[in-house]
This record gives C-alpha cells, structure tokens and sequence, in this order.
C-alpha cells in the first residue's frame, strides 16, 4: 500500500462540487455536493452502476471539465483561477489520461503516440523519442514501438495509452473504464500494469470500473450512485 | 513545427481518397491559372514586340507639345524644325539605354497606278531606323513558324525612291515589286506635290483594317513629298530595355526640359490602343477564372477540412485532454489545409509545364480577331502571375480550415471526447 494519507496538503481537493447539464430544457444534476481528497501514491478506484456520475467526477478531477459550483484544488493550485491555456499547460504537465476507446492518433506509431505529449509540452524530438520509448518499454511493447495502432490487440493498445499518460512523469493519472472494450484477461493485465506503474513511480491513479473483480487491487475504493459518494473505502 | 508538419501530413493520408479529390481540384485550377496567365503573357509579349518592333513605334516617342492633339490640323506649327530635330537628337544620343533616335514623318494622299487612284497613309522614316526597329521583333520560334513573313520589310538605303505597301493596297492597285506608282499629298503650305515611287517588298500591318492603305516611304521621300526638309513631326526612340521605358521617360522628359524644349514623350503603351485594349481585356478574363477557381479551391478545402475536423473530433479531444491548446488545434488543421493546397498547386504547376510543353510541341495556330493572317498559339511561363497564384491559393487554401479548425477548437473536450 503506497497511499500516504498522512500528508496534510492533498494532492487533489474537492469540496462541495455539483455539476448540472441541461438537456433540452430538463436539468440533470451528475453531482450533487461531492467532497472529496486524493492523496499523492493512492491507487483508488471510483466505481458504481451506470449514470451514477463517475465519468463526470473523474472530468472533474482530470480538469477536463468544471463544476457548476464548488471548488478544485490540484497540487497546491485552486483550478478556477487559471485561464484556458495555462490551465491546459497545468494539466498536459500534471495529468495523464487513458480512455476506454485507447483514442490512439491512428496515423502515428506507437512510439509517436507516446512522443505526443512530451513534444505538446515543447521537450526537443531527440528527449521526447528517448522517454517515450522507455516509457514502451515500461508497459512492455519495446517490440512494437513502431506498429500503428491498428496493428496491435486491445491490450496492447491500452498499453500503449498508459505508457502516453505516463510519458509526462504526471502526478496523477486518470482513467475511465479503460477495461471496457477488454476481456477479463487483458483488463486484469491493465489493471496489474497500472497498479506496477502507481508502485514502481509513486504515480497517483483514479480509475472507473464496472466489473468489482477489478477493485480488489486497489487502495481505496469509492461507491457513486446518483451524484453522490455513498460510501469511500480505504483498503486494508 | 516539424512534428507539427508530420502529423498534418499524416493527417491527410487517413481519407486518402478524399485528399486526392480535393488535390486534384486545386492542381486542376491552378494549372488552368498558370496556362492562362502563359498564353496571355505570350500575348503580351507578342502586341509589345509587334508595337515596338513591328509598327515601329520605338519605346518612346517625342514630339512637341500639342503635336497629337492639335498637330493634324496645323502641322506647319507643331512638327519639328530641322535645328531641333537635330539639337535633340544630339541631346539624346548618349544617353544610358538610347539605343536609336529616329526622325519620323507621316503623310497621306492619294496613291495610283495610272488607271486608279486610293488612299494612302505612310510613314517616313530612315531605311537604316527600320533595321534596328526592327532587330528582336520575333523570338526563334516565331521565326521558324514561317508566320511573320511581313516582319522583314525593309526600306532600300540607296534607293530612296522605294517604297513598301502593305499587302491589301498591293493587291488593290495590281501592283508587283519593281512596279511604279505616283503618290500624290500636300505640302506642309497646302501646295499639291506628286513623286513617282517604286514598289519594294510588301508587309503585312497585322490589322485587317490598315492592311489596304498603309505604307513606308523613305524619310527623304516624305520629306520631299511634303516639301519639309530637315523636318520631323516626331522622334521615334529605341531603347536597349524595355523595362526601363518609364523611367527613361520621365528622364528624357526632365532633361529636354531643362534644355528649353517645348516637347512630350509619349510611351509606345500610350501610342498602342490596340495593346492597351487586348491588354485590359485579357486581365479582365484572367481575373474572372482566376476568381472561378479561387472560389472552387477555397469550396474544395472547406468542405474537406469540415469534413476532416468533424470526423476526428475525439481526437481533438483527446489532444486538448493532454495539453494541447486551443491555438494548437487551429495551426494543426491550418497546418494540414495549407499542405494539402501546396502539394495541388506543385502537383498543378507540374501538369501546366506538361500540357505547355506539348501545346508549344503541336505548332497550333489561330487567327486573332481583326488580324489577317494566322499566328502560332504559344504558352510562356508568367513567373510572377505563377508565384502571385501560389501565394494566394496557399493562404486562401489555409485559411479555409481556419474557421472548422476554430470551431472544433472552441468545443469543450467532454463533448469532443464523447462525440461518435
């Protein structure tokens, strides 16, 4: 267990979010007054049934998206108070993501997959080629650094997600039902790599999951259901 | 930039078919421009050399003022007198880029063979200033065409006496080389004067309304004809570049009248109606296709860049979500449009030199309007028009993305992310 819950200064703080959306002219409350504190190293898991608002917090906590009301706060930074660039910035540098549809650029190799991030950030193509194959050879594809994605398995392609999410040393790592689109076999295997990454680079990843096989691996476990976190466990 | 450059480049491999369409589209007009603006530039090209070369209007031409205005009504007044054709024909000689200064005397009267009498207006002019006038009036390939046939008249120095009809009065009066006729006009007093002629060697004006009426005559023939000795009505000036005739103008101008010459230069762009007309229309024309295909091209990349942007709006999202900026998203697409307009204007460029290549190789000809015999249809390379279109096809080309770039930039990521 990596979590260290004795850190005063979280390294995500949210308090009292809601998030509302209209649709036509109904209102539809994903959140409803979430607090909540994730901790620098914590392997956490956010599940529950459909609708239930998990896709919405983790938009939330990954700064893709902003509540209705309520405050973020990331690494120290309250997130309202950053401009749409700078916030950007802030989150290419700190955040990594892994998708349930891998969402590979096509075109691009494996290897250019992983570059991307490092070379949005500005980091030289000779760096970024050299950390994004260290990062391949981390999630274990140094075979298939050159293949485009739709040469690899579902697997493999995730792989190839995680080590892209991975590639900017973030400090967090957010993934939504990234075993979706996998069989039980190779989402166990992303769940097992994730959960080595979180271990071996004291990474902090936040994952939605459906299937409650997958939350025995993790530190701590949180239950949404209708906007609100109904129960937040920590694992022995 | 370079990664930039790579991913646009890729990008338009994914729809290859698409690209394509919307490549072929851009190379198509753009080879349609770059023909257009050769073949009106061999055009241009042909009506300057026919106007300096071929009417032997120099590049410059001087007379005293009021000469074109008033000067047929009283020529007496304006024409030049022997002490100033010669004080500015000494002024002028060593100037840069002067090639030639030639005396120039017209006339009109009647012309007959004994049995008929017609019309005729003729120019006076020094066998030896047609030579040079006429040195460069043809390229090599116009030469060989076997078209211009008229461009070799030439006066005969030691036989004043000889004069060159167009083809249409020749063959009007049943005349042949060798053959005499007298010419009948007035002397610059009003007196009556005729002169017996000999005929030289025909020409072709190149206009179907001139060709049965003009002709050249020796400058001492004119001169006597009018009873005008030592007199010019005008300067005719040659320069060595014919870029240089504004400019050589404006100096001449300055400097004549400084040296208290009451005169005016005009260029041979201001004398020529007949180039400043062709010229206008044919830019007209240009400027309509040119407007055409600039339309079709700029259609052509919007509707495939909306489509391109519309179809990878989860990776836009996914590009945002890890830390690309609004402004990356508009230079990619932008990135990606501009490339795709710079390949189909090279691609065009490419099919131009081809299709040109074979239309100079096919020696077609045509007979332009108001012109009496054909001419060969020829296509040159308008650099500048070329390098103009180029230009302005990539950033209209590029500017095309730019508003489904912006567009898909402004959309928030959840909803880009989650676009099907």
């Amino acid at each position: 267990m990596t979590t260290d819950l004795a850190t005063p200064e979280p390294l995500l703080r949210i308090r009292n979010i809601r998030r509302r959306f209209m649709l036509g002219e109904t209102t539809i409350d994903a959140l409803n007054s979430v607090s909540l504190d994730i901790h620098a190293g914590e392997f956490l898991a956010v599940w529950g049934p459909s609708g239930s608002g998990k896709s919405t917090l983790m938009n939330i906590i990954g700064l893709i998206d902003s509540p209705t009301e309520g405050e973020v706060s990331f690494d120290g930074q309250d997130t309202h108070l950053l401009a749409d660039d700078d916030l950007t910035d802030f989150r290419g540098q700190k955040i990594g993501f892994v998708f349930q549809n891998f969402n590979l650029v096509p075109v691009l190799s494996a290897l250019e997959n992983v570059m991307l991030p490092l070379q949005i950030q500005g980091e030289a193509d000779h760096a970024a080629r050299k950390r994004a194959a260290a990062a391949l050879v981390d999630v274990g594809l140094e075979r298939f650094i050159n293949s485009l994605p739709d040469k690899l398995s579902g697997g493999q392609r995730q792989r190839v997600a995680i080590a892209r999410a991975l590639a900017v040393n973030p400090k967090l790592v957010i993934a939504d039902e990234p075993t979706a689109n996998l069989d039980s076999e190779n989402s166990r295997m992303v769940v097992d790599l994730m959960r080595e990454m979180n271990r071996a680079r004291k990474v902090t990843f936040v994952f939605t999951t459906h299937d409650p096989r997958l939350l025995d691996h993790v530190d701590r476990k949180i239950l949404l259901r209708d906007g609100n976190i109904v129960s937040d466990e920590v694992m022995a | 930039m370079k990664n930039l450059f790579k991913l646009a480049l890729r990008g338009l491999m994914r729809n290859r078919r698409r690209s394509m369409v919307t490549l072929l589209a851009i190379a198509f007009g753009f080879a349609a421009i770059v023909l257009f603006a050769g073949y009106t530039h061999n055009v241009y090209d042909g009506l300057a050399r026919q106007s300096i070369h071929g009417e032997l209007l120099g590049h410059l031409t001087l007379s005293k003022r009021g000469m074109r205005k008033e000067g047929k009504l009283d020529p007496e007044r304006y024409m030049l007198t022997a002490s100033e054709v010669s004080a500015i024909t000494k002024t002028l000689k060593d100037e840069p880029h002067v090639v030639l200064v030639a005396p120039r005397l017209g006339l009109s009267g009647l012309i007959s063979n004994g049995r008929a009498s017609t019309i005729f207006i003729a120019e006076g002019i020094e066998p030896a200033a047609v030579v040079l006038l006429r040195e460069g009036s043809l390229t090599e390939r116009e030469k060989k065409s076997g078209m211009f046939e008229s461009m070799k008249m030439r006066l005969d120095p030691n036989h004043p006496e000889v004069a060159s009809l167009s083809s249409g009065l020749v063959e009007m009066l049943h005349l042949s080389v060798g053959g005499q006729a007298v010419v009948l006009a007035n002397t610059l007093t009003g007196q009556a004067n005729a002169l017996d002629i000999t005929l030289g060697q025909g020409f072709n004006t190149g206009n179907a309304n001139s060709n049965d009426k003009f002709a050249f005559v020796s400058l001492d023939l004119a001169r006597t004809l009018l009873d005008a000795e030592g007199r010019a009505d005008r300067l005719t000036i040659l320069l060595d570049d014919v870029n240089q005739t504004g400019a050589m103008r404006d100096a001449l101008l300055a400097k004549l009248n400084k040296a208290g010459f009451d005169v005016e230069i005009q260029t041979w762009q201001e004398l020529s109606d007949f180039y400043t007309q062709v010229h206008g229309m044919f830019d007209m024309i240009f400027g309509f296709i040119f407007s055409i295909v600039l339309t079709v091209v700029v259609m052509s990349v919007a509707n495939s860049m909306g489509m391109t942007v519309i179809e990878r709006t989860r990776e836009i999202g996914t590009l945002r979500a890890i830390g690309l900026k609004r402004g990356g998203v508009v230079r990619l697409f932008t990135t990606e449009s501009m490339l795709l307009t710079l390949i189909g204007c090279v691609t065009g460029l490419l099919i131009a030199l081809g299709v040109r290549w074979g239309i100079n190789l096919a020696n077609i000809s045509y007979t332009p309007p108001n012109s009496p015999s054909p001419v060969p249809l020829l296509v040159d390379m308008d650099i500048g028009r070329t390098l103009f279109t180029f230009a302005l096809m990539g950033a209209v080309g590029t500017l095309a993305a730019y508003l489904p770039a912006r567009r898909a930039a402004q959309k928030d990521i959840i909803d880009a992310l989650g676009h099907v």
